[in-house]
């Protein structure tokens, strides 16, 4: 008897510590779901705003006139679409292949944490239990009280073995739901990475291209931010604008 | 050189001391000027030339072979002092105009409000009127009408340049942070602490990245842009003031020349000419500026994207292929499942627990004969032709009073509707049997035409999708609690509106249910058919 409440005290601190990954996975995978949808939800609005830059330009008359202006803005507007076909499917990929799974894996937690709550209670009603049974352990040995020791004892075994199950099962089973995160998620961050490695490099290419059908394909972004200001102050210097 | 008129004490001792010893150093100096003098001199000096090559033309005989060049000499010099008059002209008026509306309180618009200004601007507004509505004769110029547009059009583009840019800037700024610290937490969960990873670092430089963008394209885009935007409304005021000059221009078309008239023209050509020489200079440069911008756009967003998809490329483990992932994880997810704590404690097990307590009992109907040639032949010669109708599909009957019908099968109506006024249900003679039928599933009898079997209106026996809306009113038996958001609560005789009758894998023990604006799935065997819609 004296050997248990030692070996009770170990089992409490593997419990407490395997169930406490357990939990802050739980907490991981649900702020994951979360910030990956701010993140998906947050990437459309970029392509969609990205998509008015030449759309709203291509409406507006200056464009009719100016040959120049007009194919740039037309080059730029395919791009933005082109741009934006390709977020949406980044995104549809990342939700089939990440958040889904995510979500999968997370509606596994109920059942577990309903398990815990079992075990908790099998813990209590053992304690409770076994409380009763050091009670009449200390009285003194009359007959009533060895009869009612003898029930105590007889009740305690089957709730002792019923914690000791709970507490194998899961402490055995625990580390092998933790361990499974790793075979589980590895699938979906290759995907997730793999995802936008693809947007990214055929978002470069688009530009790249654009980049060469433009203008002055020559200028350096130095070159063009001197000429605006030349141009500025060439401005600056008209007498309709008086510039104070 | 010149002695300051700078306030002695903003300056420091040093400074105050070094213009000291050197004025002291030209004291005495008999050409002291001061900077009055000074600024003056070069303009007296450009004065000066026109009169002195006057002189010297003037006293040169027309023979002398100086003659020609002192002419042109005499002729260049004159020019420069008409252009810099000009110009100063110009400047004068474009700053009488600018002051005008800026520096104005409502006390000195008031000020200002005499006989002459009210009728000059009654006047004015009169003519717009006549413009606008009788197209009178007006002085036209084509080129300024031109040059106008392309100013009004170019401000427009700036302006939704400068604040569709600004817009995109800030979801790019929200989105890239936010994806990339995604990706470092499903990266924490996927992969042991010990894997040696370094990827804090992808982060931040990837972050860093994404502020030089910002900051770039702050300084070659959004400022220029904004810096030219602020340059529009000057030129405004003065297109605004020549329009005035036109309408007192065209005023006094109709009426003979006078002195008045005349010195409207003038003004009215000045500031004309004034524009349309300024606005091409103007809408020239602007637009340059504008094409620069967009290509710096252009070459800014080419640059991150190859920063970015450097930084996630950096991050690639061994690539898998696409199919396996949903295998992948699917078998481990069942492995999971599989563990006794979770089978045991888990949700739906208790919840088929409890379904199969309370399974309904399957109502056995009894078998109905099938119509044969003699019931329709009695139908035929009973019931007129407007009576008479066709089952469109196999029709089962759910509740009391109902009958069968295969496809095809003639009934006569009866009554248009059932003992409780319902009038999508009627009552229907088969020839063998009376009975009700819903309504929907019957179609007028057209025995003229060979009625071919209609894909589209062919319904399989479990294809509810085109029943009226009618039909599909069901109602809760018993309560039901939602477990996640993909299920819908609902309460004890709770009406709820049938959308689908199988869940998204086919499975028809879930049917998709709407209650109250909230969608979700219930299970099959708690709800009832309504019987009255």
């Amino acid at each position: 008897m004296i050997f248990q409440p030692v070996k009770m005290l170990l089992v409490e601190r593997d419990f407490e510590r395997e169930y406490g990954k357990l939990q802050q996975l739980e907490e991981q995978t649900r702020k994951l779901q979360k910030d990956l949808k701010k993140s998906t939800d947050a990437d459309l609005a970029m392509s969609k705003s990205a998509v008015k830059i030449p759309l709203d330009l291509l409406s507006n008359p200056l464009c009719e006139q100016d040959q120049d202006l007009l194919s740039m803005v037309t080059a730029l507007d395919t791009a933005m679409k082109r741009m934006d076909a390709f977020n949406q499917e980044k995104v549809n990929q990342i939700q089939k292949t990440v958040i889904e799974p995510l979500k999968n894996f997370g509606s596994v937690f109920p059942s577990l944490n309903m398990a815990v709550k079992r075990r908790e209670q099998a813990l209590q009603d053992y304690r409770r239990l076994q409380a009763k049974v050091e009670k009449y352990e200390e009285k003194e040995k009359t007959g009533p009280v060895l009869a009612k020791l003898h029930q105590a004892r007889e009740e305690l075994r089957p709730v002792r073995e019923n914690l000791e199950a709970k507490n194998r099962q899961l402490l055995e089973e625990m580390p092998r739901f933790y361990s499974s995160r790793l075979d589980y998620f590895q699938p979906s961050f290759e995907s997730l990475i793999r995802a936008q490695v693809v947007y990214y490099s055929e978002m470069h290419k688009i530009f790249g291209d654009l980049t060469q059908q433009l203008d002055q394909p020559g200028h350096s972004d130095e070159q063009r931010e001197r000429e605006n200001e030349a141009k500025l102050s060439e401005l600056r210097a008209l007498s309709i604008v008086a510039d104070d | 050189i010149a002695q300051y008129h700078i306030p002695k004490k903003q300056l420091k001792a040093e400074t105050q001391w070094l213009i000291w010893s050197f004025s002291a150093s030209f004291r005495g100096k008999p050409n002291l000027l001061d900077m009055g003098s000074l600024m003056i001199k070069p303009i007296q000096r450009v004065m000066k030339y026109p009169l002195l090559l006057c002189e010297l033309r003037n006293s040169t005989p027309p023979s002398h072979p100086d003659y020609r060049a002192l002419d042109d000499a005499f002729a260049a010099v004159k020019d420069i002092n008409v252009n810099i008059n000009e110009l100063k002209r110009r400047k004068d008026l474009v700053l009488k105009y600018k002051k005008n509306d800026e520096d104005e309180s409502l006390k000195d618009k008031l000020s200002k409000l005499n006989i002459h200004s009210i009728s000059k601007k009654s006047k004015r507004v009169t003519n717009h009127l006549k413009i606008l509505t009788r197209g009178e004769s007006q002085v036209k110029d084509n080129t300024f009408n031109r040059e106008e547009k392309l100013f009004r059009a170019l401000e427009k583009t700036v302006r939704l340049c400068v604040k569709n840019i600004s817009l995109c800037l800030q979801h790019i700024q929200d989105a890239m942070p936010l994806a990339l610290q995604s990706v470092m937490d499903l990266q924490e969960i996927s992969y042991n602490k010990d894997d040696e990873m370094g990827y804090s670092e992808t982060l931040s430089n990837a972050l860093n990245s994404c502020h030089d963008f910002a900051s770039h394209l702050q300084r070659l885009i959004l400022t220029p842009l904004s810096a030219l935007l602020t340059l529009f409304p000057g030129p405004h005021k003065l297109i605004q003031k020549r329009y005035d000059k036109l309408l007192d221009c065209n005023s006094y078309l109709q009426r003979s020349a006078g002195e008045e008239s005349d010195l409207a023209k003038k003004e009215y050509e000045a500031l004309n000419a004034q524009l349309v020489e300024e606005l091409q200079a103007f809408n020239q440069a602007a637009r340059k500026i504008l094409l620069n911008c967009l290509c710096s756009f252009i070459t800014l967003l080419r640059d991150l994207m190859l920063v970015a998809q450097q930084a996630y490329s950096t991050l690639v483990p061994v690539p898998l292929s696409v199919s396996s992932i949903s295998e992948i994880q699917n078998q481990v997810l069942e492995e999971v499942q599989n563990l006794n704590c979770v089978k045991e404690n888990s949700a739906t097990f208790i919840e088929r627990k409890l379904s199969f307590e309370k399974k309904k009992p399957v109502q056995i109907l009894p078998e109905m004969p099938r119509q044969t040639d003699i019931h329709r032949s009695k139908l035929l010669s009973t019931y007129s032709a407007e009576e008479l109708y066709q089952a469109k599909r196999k029709c089962n009957a759910t509740q009391e009073y109902d009958i069968n019908l295969l496809e095809g099968e003639l009934v006569a109506v009866i009554e248009q509707k059932d003992p409780l006024g319902s009038t999508s249900r009627w009552l229907v003679d088969t020839g063998n049997v009376k009975g009700y039928v819903y309504s929907s599933f019957l179609k007028p009898y057209n025995p003229a035409k060979m009625q071919k079997v209609d894909t589209e209106n062919r319904f399989c026996d479990d294809d509810f999708e085109n029943i009226k809306v009618d039909e599909q009113i069901f109602y809760a038996v018993h309560a039901f609690q939602a477990r996640s958001d993909h299920e819908l609560s609902l309460q004890e005789y709770q009406r709820v509106h049938i959308l689908r009758f199988c869940d998204l894998s086919g499975n028809k023990e879930w049917w998709l249910a709407e209650a109250q604006g909230q969608k979700g799935y219930v299970p099959a065997n708690y709800l009832g058919k309504m019987t009255y819609a």
